[in-house]
């Protein structure tokens, strides 16, 4: 038996004949390569063609793909291993990975448990009972019966959201609510966080959680963050949206989604309709609630950034709620006016 | 020694050994995971605490996924990781 020896090439990512190798070798199994991929590791033979790859995008492994006349060789192990080892460099080390469900045994012997499954895609992370131990860690005190859920970016808090919030929590025993983790939007998520958290003191039957990387994160809902690249059609939620159900409805006794009505954003609007058909296999209500309006348009975040570019500060005031305000005009309100503004 | 930063060493190879090391507030967190579990699960923990004990660590955070490595290269690798993750070249 010979062995082949294999070199390690490095893309932070891939650029120019490199990538265009990559990608043709993704597409010869059937992967597309993703636009995030921050670093990329290729394992090619003598010949110089790829035998193995692998890409992370911050703390996602994917596109990681083996040649089939190099299976079994054990070329995924080291793939994996750099990979998770560049990750742990930039100081993430608790790591997701996508890949096709008949792939999941292999990446179970190599330390990852099954969060998710779709039909063509799974997400796995390595660490066990990560998802199941957050989940558990957000069981309020004693148990109700009649419990709901928001799922929301805030970006930033507004009168729009409070509404919603606030008509919820009237039409169930207890409310709890997501806001989303992921720093990709233009308001850092501390500061979303804590704004609706502030925002919402005076509900004593509603508590707020970070959605942590579980919810509307990179790893569950990817094309939530590349909008503008959106294409109609497929919007790639229903992991994100399994997750919702078989983990944190199933742990915290959910019973109803509340959504408001989505008039301007295309993506959003695709994710509640797939929203009701998923979650009513699940026996959980999606509940509609209409937008408030002011000024004869309905209040968004979007428009509130509109008008912060702007710098019409008497409309926003109109528009949200006063913590919101008081930060939009601090210094740190003004740092974000500057980067919208850029 | 103190664990000052995450640091990994090993690999995910057959018969390696990879392992996670990161800073922990009060004592020892270890999480083993091995194929060879239910056969050499405690002789694979003395050796790791072994080593932790040789270079006086407390507080550690310490994540090992073996593919049936031999003790040689157990005790190896959890050194080099702690000799990565307090700023010790190796």
């Amino acid at each position: 038996m010979s062995y082949e020896v294999f070199y390690e090439e490095y893309g932070y990512p891939m650029k120019g004949k490199k990538l265009e190798k990559l990608i043709e070798f993704l597409n010869e199994e059937q992967l597309t390569y993703d636009e995030g991929i921050e670093f990329t590791v290729n394992l090619v033979d003598s010949r110089g063609k790829i035998a193995a790859t692998g890409s992370l995008e911050g703390k996602i492994l994917k596109c990681i793909a083996v040649s089939c006349s190099f299976q079994g060789e054990g070329l995924a192990a080291k793939i994996v291993t750099i990979l998770i080892s560049h990750a742990i460099s930039k100081g993430h080390s608790h790591l997701f990975l996508f890949t096709k469900p008949d792939n999941i045994n292999i990446f179970i012997d190599l330390g990852f448990y099954v969060i998710a499954e779709t039909e063509d895609a799974v997400l796995m992370e390595n660490v066990k009972n990560g998802i199941l131990d957050y989940a558990n860690s957000l069981k309020p005190q004693c148990a109700y019966e009649d419990t709901g859920a928001i799922v929301l970016n805030c970006n930033p808090f507004t009168n729009g959201h409070l509404y919603l919030i606030e008509t919820a929590s009237k039409q169930c025993e207890f409310l709890h609510l997501f806001v989303v983790s992921e720093d990709k939007s233009i308001f850092p998520s501390d500061i979303r966080y804590e704004l609706v958290n502030k925002g919402v003191s005076h509900l004593n039957n509603v508590v707020v959680h970070p959605t942590s990387d579980y919810l509307i994160s990179t790893a569950t809902f990817p094309t939530y963050f590349i909008k503008d690249k959106f294409k109609a059609g497929n919007i790639n939620c229903l992991l994100d949206l399994k997750i919702f159900c078989e983990y944190f409805a199933g742990i915290l006794n959910i019973k109803k989604r509340f959504v408001g009505t989505e008039p301007f954003d295309k993506v959003t609007a695709e994710y509640n309709l797939e929203m009701k058909k998923v979650l009513n296999e699940y026996d959980i209500d999606v509940i509609e609630i209409n937008r408030l309006e002011a000024n004869d348009a309905a209040i968004s975040a979007s428009l509130v950034r509109k008008l912060l570019v702007e710098g019409d500060y008497e409309k926003i005031k109109s528009m949200v709620p006063e913590i919101t305000y008081d930060f939009l005009i601090s210094d740190e309100g003004n740092k974000i006016k500057e980067k919208l503004r850029s | 020694m103190e664990i000052k930063n995450k640091a990994a060493a090993g690999t995910l190879e057959s018969s390696d050994i990879y392992v996670v090391v990161e800073p922990n507030e009060n004592g020892i967190d270890l999480h083993l995971e091995s194929i060879v579990y239910n056969q050499f699960n405690e002789e694979i923990e003395k050796a790791v605490r072994d080593v932790l004990n040789d270079f006086n660590v407390e507080n550690i955070k310490i994540q090992l996924k073996d593919r049936g490595a031999v003790e040689c290269a157990i005790r190896a690798r959890v050194e080099t990781a702690l000799k990565r993750a307090g700023g010790v070249n190796s």
